[in-house]
């Protein structure tokens, strides 16, 4: 019995793989199971490869997992593109389409046996029981019923629902071509049983949903009233949820005519007095630079989610990096601090975004809030979320006193000055992207703009110390460290039960708040450790880089890098942790033993 | 909109305390005059106006009159002019800029405010030249026109921005200059009224860098008034007919007033938001959204 499963699909894009994986996520939470399910595509508008994982697991699931336990090809050329995506190892069953003619002995993975190879009539059973090829998926979901004991019951409730309105014809069908998948699972047992064990859980309500929906949702409940942006893979759902939703609550959407529209509007709004943001990917974000920077030295709050794709330029534009966090931080010209934030999950993107609302309104600044692809398009269950435990910050308006003979940017203990918007009486000013006096009038004055820099930089001094905005897991004294945020955190939490399940003396440092870097908690995280890895998904190790910048990193620390689509499976972390605590013990031996 | 009378504004309560940066002469500070007036002949209380610009000499009107303004970034005060009437919609809003700022750098966002008819009064201070940057060919500039950066003469074409807004369906198209100030500040007032997107092209001079024939006295031996001529400001294409000699004529007045102006994109987010907001979960509740059961 298993207590965890991770499937590997592929097919063709009409092959319908992606909404079996739905299905299968969907069956497996409504049995009281955790999941996470990943999808992944060529570009192609239609047609072409696509794949997903799904995770399905007796306990929360931190990440889409490592090596495939399931591996299903509906047909071999679709499978073998997405590489390293759908890790197949010695412990995987690979269920393949028979009509592709190859023997099971000679399937086409290189330097691997799996555990069981079977050859499955996926798209003959289905042309037999459903009268169409269109109910492979339905087939396979059938097959995964059968012989992993995962939604047996649930997965045809769900597709009874879906398809109901096109009508019970069809819902037979699709019943038949599912029984047919169970019948022949039932009738060709594993070699050893891979049935995962019953949730415990059984009918509690969980949710299900992705990054991008999860973020929009989070802004709203932020207090979020205006979305202005543009279209661009993979965040385009953000404002996609907008247009569904925003309008029940007083809100308003702009879809623009470009980027610059879209977060130009959502700056206009913001002066306007309301919470506003834009969603965006790599492109969009080089796009949005000037106007990030116009809204720093106007201090107007506003969120911008970056759901990072691989770049530059066009890139990888349907595959997970975390290649922009340079960017993040650093683009928009001149001397400027703008916070970046990051979520680790679906779950936590609710909590992160409504962080990043509360610090732009509090500090009257752009933020980002870098989520990825793998986040944003990745579907979580989710157990309910108590939404009164989150407190919502609202910038700092001027009281009345203050609006006579206000003073728009006046310095104050903690840098931040009350802020007004039209439409308040006394409160009008002039907002401006040229340096400008505390009253808001333009100026060139070299001791005005050292002044103001200092206001605008300096007020950013008390997030360093958000400690709650950091995690910290593993032993605190421990000599060997992993820090990783985004997407690659789930990985590395996973990495360290691995690694301390064997012994190691290891810990790990999740950070959701990526910039300003805090060195005060990196300081405290690394003075006990003496080697470590600083992982991300990049190909010039930015995370390392930049903390390089600002801390003193331990010389026995460094970077675990990988650009997109090259994706890290706990395992290859305890890996390299292994090799990082054998140099440590032989460095230890050294000074037991000096060499003469 | 407010309950203050119409008599209770002077001009001079919309000017506010800093000295414009422009040469002396410039046509700009006519046109601030004019913006005054209208301002003042409207009475709506300085607080309740926005006034957005972008960059370059004229993008720094808003700073010289008493509402909020907004002094933003090159050719995008289009952009957040709507994201203002958008996100509160009671506001007057105004936006204004050089014709480099609106036709070039910012050239694209004209065609989709235009479109999507929110009620936002633009008023373009046209000198066909780059002031700020001191002398440069700007989208306006005549073919030929020696600048420092046409060395040689210019061998682009002019934009006529009162052919591009007529094409793109503007509701509100009307031309002034400072050769006539009361007529500007009565143009200015009837775009401000106007509900819906509303386009003013002011033929604002540039003392500095502009031509001759482009000073006050050149453009007064151009200028006509539409209202003299007998144009009927309902005929589109009347007016896209006179508006093809922009360049050689300065037509001054109103070249087309929708007679029946259709909803403004205000009306209809109100209109969505009523029909929406009665299905409106607390937003407390918004993740029950994603319940599966």
């Amino acid at each position: 019995m298993r207590k965890d499963l991770v499937f590997g699909m592929a097919g063709s894009g009409g092959d319908g793989i992606v909404s079996a994986g739905d299905s299968l996520l969907q069956a497996a939470a409504a049995e009281g199971y955790h999941g996470v399910m990943t999808k992944s595509f060529g570009s192609q508008i239609r047609g072409g490869e696509s794949s997903c994982r799904v995770r399905i697991s007796t306990t929360p699931v931190l990440n889409p997992g490592g090596n495939l336990d399931v591996a299903v090809a509906l047909n071999w050329d679709d499978f073998l593109k997405f590489g390293a995506e759908l890790p197949v190892s010695g412990t995987t069953v690979v269920i393949y389409e028979a009509a592709t003619n190859i023997p099971e002995d000679q399937i086409p993975l290189v330097g691997v046996t799996p555990l069981q190879v079977i050859a499955v009539p996926i798209a003959g059973m289905a042309k037999e029981t459903a009268g169409t090829e269109r109910a492979k998926n339905t087939v396979v979901l059938g097959l995964i019923a059968g012989w992993f004991g995962i939604g047996a019951v649930a997965v045809m409730k769900g597709i009874r629902k879906k398809l109901a309105k096109k009508g019970e014809e069809l819902v037979e069908a699709n019943q038949r071509a599912f029984d047919a998948g169970r019948a022949f699972a039932l009738a060709h047992p594993l070699k050893a049983s891979m049935n995962i064990v019953a949730s415990e859980t059984k009918g509690n309500v969980k949710l299900i949903t992705d990054g991008n929906d999860m973020s929009a949702a989070a802004a709203i409940f932020a207090g979020c009233q205006f979305f202005g942006g543009y279209p661009i893979t993979p965040s385009t759902e953000v404002m996609q949820f907008f247009t569904d939703h925003v309008w029940r609550y007083g809100g308003s959407v702009l879809q623009a005519e470009d980027e610059i529209a879209g977060i130009g509007a959502a700056v206009g709004a913001s002066f306007a007095g309301k919470k506003s943001m834009t969603a965006t990917s790599g492109p969009g974000l080089s796009l949005k630079s000037e106007m990030m920077g116009l809204a720093s030295i106007a201090e107007l709050p506003l969120v911008i989610i970056d759901v990072q794709r691989g770049g530059p330029s066009t890139g990888l534009p349907t595959k997970t990096e975390q290649s922009d966090l340079f960017a993040a931080a650093f683009s928009a010209h001149g001397d400027v601090i703008r916070p970046v934030l990051a979520p680790t999950s679906v779950a936590d993107t609710f909590r992160t975004t409504i962080e990043a609302f509360n610090i732009a309104e509090y500090y009257q600044t752009p933020v980002i809030v870098l989520s990825d692809q793998e986040i944003a398009a990745r579907k979580e269950t989710l157990d309910p979320i108590d939404t009164s435990q989150f407190k919502i910050i609202d910038r700092l308006r001027p009281t009345g006193a203050e609006l006579q003979g206000y003073t728009r940017f006046k310095q104050t203990e903690n840098h931040i000055s009350p802020i007004s918007h039209p439409g308040m009486l006394g409160g009008t000013y002039l907002a401006s992207g040229i340096e400008h006096s505390e009253s808001g009038a333009p100026t060139n004055s070299g001791s005005v703009h050292q002044r103001m820099s200092d206001k605008r930089t300096k007020k950013f001094d008390p997030l360093k110390n958000r400690k709650d905005l950091f995690e910290i897991t593993g032993n605190p004294d421990a000599p060997l460290a992993m820090v990783a945020w985004g997407s690659v955190a789930g990985i590395c939490r996973e990495a360290l039960a691995m690694a301390q399940a064997e012994g190691m003396n290891v810990k790990l440092l999740v950070p959701y708040l990526l910039y300003p870097v805090a060195e005060g908690v990196y300081n405290d995280f690394f003075a006990s450790v003496q080697k470590g890895l600083i992982i991300d998904q990049t190909h010039l190790a930015q995370t390392f880089k930049l903390l390089r910048m600002h801390i003193d990193l331990p010389k026995g620390v460094q970077p675990l890098s990988r650009s997109g689509a090259n994706p890290f499976l706990p395992g290859d972390i305890v890996a390299a942790l292994h090799h990082l605590l054998s140099e440590l013990q032989r460095s230890h031996e050294g000074e037991l033993q000096p060499q003469e | 909109m407010s309950a203050t009378g119409t008599c209770e504004y002077q001009p001079k309560d919309y000017k506010s305390d800093l000295k414009p940066i422009w040469c002396p002469g410039c046509g700009d500070f006519s046109v601030v005059q004019g913006i005054y007036r209208a301002l003042a002949a409207i009475g709506r209380p300085p607080h309740e106006i926005a006034f957005v610009s972008g960059i370059g000499c004229s993008s720094r009107i808003p700073g010289y009159t008493t509402a909020y303004g907004f002094n933003s970034v090159h050719g995008r005060a289009l952009p957040i002019a709507q994201g203002i009437k958008m996100a509160n919609p009671d506001l007057t809003v105004l936006a204004a800029g050089g014709d480099g700022d609106g036709f070039s750098i910012g050239g694209g966002h004209i065609a989709h405010l235009i479109r999507r008819n929110m009620d936002i009064t633009y008023i373009v201070m046209d000198n066909q030249i780059y002031g700020l940057t001191k002398g440069q060919l700007s989208p306006t500039s005549q073919k030929g026109r020696v600048t420092c950066t046409s060395r040689y003469g210019s061998m682009e074409e002019p934009v006529n921005p009162l052919l591009y807004v007529l094409a793109y369906g503007a509701g509100f198209v009307a031309q002034a200059s400072p050769t006539d100030l009361a007529g500007m500040a009565a143009t200015i007032e009837e775009a401000i009224r106007y509900p819906g997107f509303a386009f003013v092209n002011v033929q604002s001079p540039c003392v500095t860098y502009g031509e001759e024939a482009q000073q006050i006295k050149g453009l007064k031996s151009i200028s006509e008034s539409l209202a003299s001529m007998g144009h009927n400001p309902a005929d589109r294409l009347a007016a896209m007919d006179l508006a093809q000699q922009y360049g050689q004529k300065m037509h001054l007045g109103v070249f087309y007033r929708n007679p029946e102006p259709p909803p403004t994109y205000g009306d209809l987010v109100k209109e969505r938001q009523a029909l929406l907001s009665k299905d409106a979960q607390p937003k407390e509740r918004i993740l029950d959204l994603f319940i599966k059961k």
